[in-house]
């Protein structure tokens, strides 16, 4: 009841010095919403990055080129072939399926509709090992590719953008000035791993290679263990079968990585560490700032309250009291502060998702929670001077104080 | 415990104070050798150089003296704001100056209410809660109705949601005794209270005071002013730190202070205390 009666004699105060409370709460305003909003596009990142790795087989391996090893002294890029796929399938019995991928961006068009896409040349097994069916006609087969067919199938968005309401199955479309043929259109999926594959489209590998691209070698290799469990005993597999098809000498290192699903969220744990750490020094710098803030204003407040501090001993405040008070006071800033920070750090994260439509963002309650408590310890570091000058003031003095 | 008084103008109810029973026949004020002096740098002022002081409960006191006699600085030692440098303060029968800080603040708030020449409310606060900040202080729990009751016996029940600064100087004067009298203190200490008040709006206050003294509370007041002082029952006179005056207000006395306070409180340093009143001078218990 005595410390309610004491927030609240503070609380007025504030209230008749709005703007210059206003100021003095800017500092920890500032940080606690770079805070919350970091920590909400942080955790929307994190909860995106999740999903999208749940999309992704846990018992697939991606293989790409370049060395794990950051001292490698020469990659090259170029290394891994389309026969690299049918390698791994001819020479590891644990490996079921590999599916060759080259990506680029392309220009789509129809009549008059153009389009500037991703396409993606692959084969026939990246239907079947990403669950990824053709909603109408079908996938690219086996036979093709081979051929080197100018056929195309399109994910749901890009057939809709180019055909509206009708069937695009049998349409011409015309891929970086070349004609294709659409022999299916894709189920919606949305996201498989990063890739919003909805707008994307699909050639043959063969023809995409040749025809499109003009290169021998392809970005990434995505194989398939036979189970789960034996996906580390696979990648041994795979790995031995590259090193052979590459003619890789004992002793240099690979040309090629290998990571699993497993593998890649440990990566972008060590990425979200680092961004973690960036951010709560920056936090921690606006909060030092925002108490610097608080403790001048409270040690100005002190200064012109001097009198009053004076009257209140002379009623029957003891210094304690006034120590308090003034502590309350600085806490009860620095809390405000913190509670309006909250507010404009969601709100901020909330508008920055919506410009952007591709961020997502998520405010945890721990953000909420870690951001109070930041605040109300920055009231105490900040209030503790001023309330101590406060509390050493003579109060004979003070109520002679000009 | 309210008590009416009939000869009152305003006829408002007056509360009796916290009179606590002094033990074994001893004055409720008992001040024995108060010396204070304060060092600044190698120079020392003695402000008060062994005061002798007995108070009774009920008393009525006004304390005279020219500027820098120590009135102020003794004004402060009575209400425990201060330390004084040698000799011993008892309050009915307590030693006050073996006290802890913590006790005094307990005494500050409980025994003695202190009004000051300039007022000292707090501006950004209604009248009511500068009246109730005592109460705060002794943790009490519903403070409304008492500082409410408090701004009655000053009669400015209708101000209570009024800011210091929309009410007039005599106005603010009656909250700051509103404020030192809710808590019932059995001693009110006024330093020049109406020091800021023109004749008129001080008289407002020391009615008040009046009948504060008539329930029973000991008032202790400073004043340079002879008409002011001509309304205690008591007067004091100090010079350099020490009482060299001390003696009841009777007719008169009452009639020379007033006579001195046409003629200017100089006539009254230099003539009353020296001649018609030297009888009773340098008075001893
Ligand atoms: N904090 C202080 N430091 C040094 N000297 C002081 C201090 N306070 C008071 N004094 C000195 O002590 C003496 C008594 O001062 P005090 O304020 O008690 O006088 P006073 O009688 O109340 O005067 P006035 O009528 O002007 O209010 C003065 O000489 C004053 O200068
Ligand atoms: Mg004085």
């Amino acid at each position: 009841m005595f410390f309610f009666r004491i927030v609240m004699m503070s609380l007025r105060g504030l209230q008749t010095n709005l703007m210059r409370s206003l100021l003095a709460m800017l500092g920890v305003i500032i940080g606690v919403s770079a805070v919350v909003s970091a920590m909400s596009i942080l955790s929307g990142a994190q909860k995106e990055i999740a999903e999208r790795f749940e999309s992704m087989g846990a018992d697939q391996m991606i293989i790409a080129t370049g060395s794990g090893r950051r001292q490698a002294r020469h990659v090259s890029f170029d290394a891994l072939k389309p026969e690299d796929a049918d390698a791994l399938i001819a020479s590891c019995p644990l490996i079921i399926a590999a599916a060759p991928e080259f990506q680029n961006i392309a220009q789509v068009k129809h009549l008059q509709k153009n389009k500037q896409t991703q396409l993606l040349a692959t084969t026939e097994a990246y239907s079947s090992m990403n669950d990824y069916q053709p909603a109408e006609g079908r996938f690219i087969t086996r036979e093709d590719d081979r051929a080197e067919r100018k056929y195309c199938v399109l994910g749901y968005e890009i057939a809709g953008d180019l055909f509206g309401n009708l069937s695009a199955v049998g349409k011409r479309v015309k891929i970086d000035g070349q004609g294709f043929t659409v022999i299916g259109v894709m189920e919606k999926k949305g996201f498989l791993g990063f890739r919003q594959v909805d707008s994307q489209v699909i050639i043959p590998l063969s023809t995409g290679l040749k025809k499109l691209f003009g290169v021998k070698f392809v970005t990434m290799i995505t194989a398939q263990a036979k189970d789960q469990e034996l996906l580390d005993a696979a990648i041994l597999q795979a790995k031995r079968s590259l090193r052979a098809e590459h003619r890789i000498r004992a002793g240099t290192p690979d040309d090629f990585q290998v990571f699993t699903r497993e593998q890649a969220k440990e990566q972008v744990a060590d990425f979200t560490q680092i961004f973690e750490i960036v951010l709560y020094s920056i936090a921690g710098i606006s909060l030092v700032v925002g108490a610097i803030g608080i403790m001048n204003i409270m040690l100005v407040s002190v200064t012109e309250r001097t009198r009053e501090i004076g009257v209140r001993i002379a009623v029957g405040a003891r210094r304690r009291d006034i120590l308090t008070q003034f502590l309350l006071e600085a806490m009860v800033i620095s809390c405000i502060g913190g509670i309006v920070g909250v507010v404009v750090g969601a709100a901020f994260a909330d508008l920055l998702e919506q410009w952007t439509r591709i961020l997502h963002t998520f405010t945890p309650p721990s953000a909420v929670l870690l951001a109070l408590f930041m605040a109300a310890g920055v009231g105490i570091v900040s209030g503790i001077y001023p309330a101590i000058r406060a509390y050493n003031l003579d109060p004979v003095e003070a109520l002679r104080y000009e | 415990m309210t008590v009416p008084k009939a000869d009152d103008p305003t006829g408002l109810p007056v509360s009796a104070p916290n009179i606590v029973a002094s033990p074994a026949g001893r004055s409720m004020i008992r001040v024995r050798g108060m010396t204070r002096v304060y060092r600044m740098g190698d120079a020392t002022v003695h402000a008060l150089s062994g005061v002798d002081l007995d108070i009774e409960a009920g008393e009525y006191v006004s304390i005279t003296g020219q500027s820098g006699s120590g009135k102020s600085t003794f004004m402060h030692l009575l209400g425990c704001l201060d330390r004084p440098t040698a000799g011993t303060y008892e309050l009915n029968g307590q030693l006050v100056t073996r006290m802890t800080d913590a006790e005094q603040a307990r005494i500050r708030n409980k025994n003695i209410g202190f009004v000051f020449q300039t007022f000292n409310l707090i501006n950004r606060t209604k009248a009511i809660d500068n009246v109730a900040i005592p109460l705060i202080y002794a943790r009490e729990r519903r403070t409304r109705d008492r500082a409410m009751k408090a701004l009655e016996i000053v009669g400015l029940k209708h101000r209570w949601n009024h800011k210091p600064s929309e009410i007039s100087g005599g106005e603010r004067q009656r909250v700051a005794i509103a404020r030192a009298i809710v808590n019932e203190p059995s001693i009110v200490l006024a330093d020049e209270p109406t020091g800021n008040l023109d004749s008129r709006t001080g008289e407002q206050i020391l009615d008040i005071f009046d009948r504060l003294n008539a329930a029973g509370t000991t008032i202790i007041l400073v004043t340079h002013e002879m008409s002011v002082a001509a309304r205690a029952r008591r007067l004091i006179h100090m010079a350099d730190g020490r009482i060299d005056a001390d003696a009841p207000v009777t007719d008169a006395l009452r009639t020379e202070l007033l006579q001195s306070a046409v003629l200017g409180a100089a006539h009254f340093e230099g003539h009353v205390l020296t001649s018609s009143a030297a009888g009773i001078k340098n008075k001893k218990n």
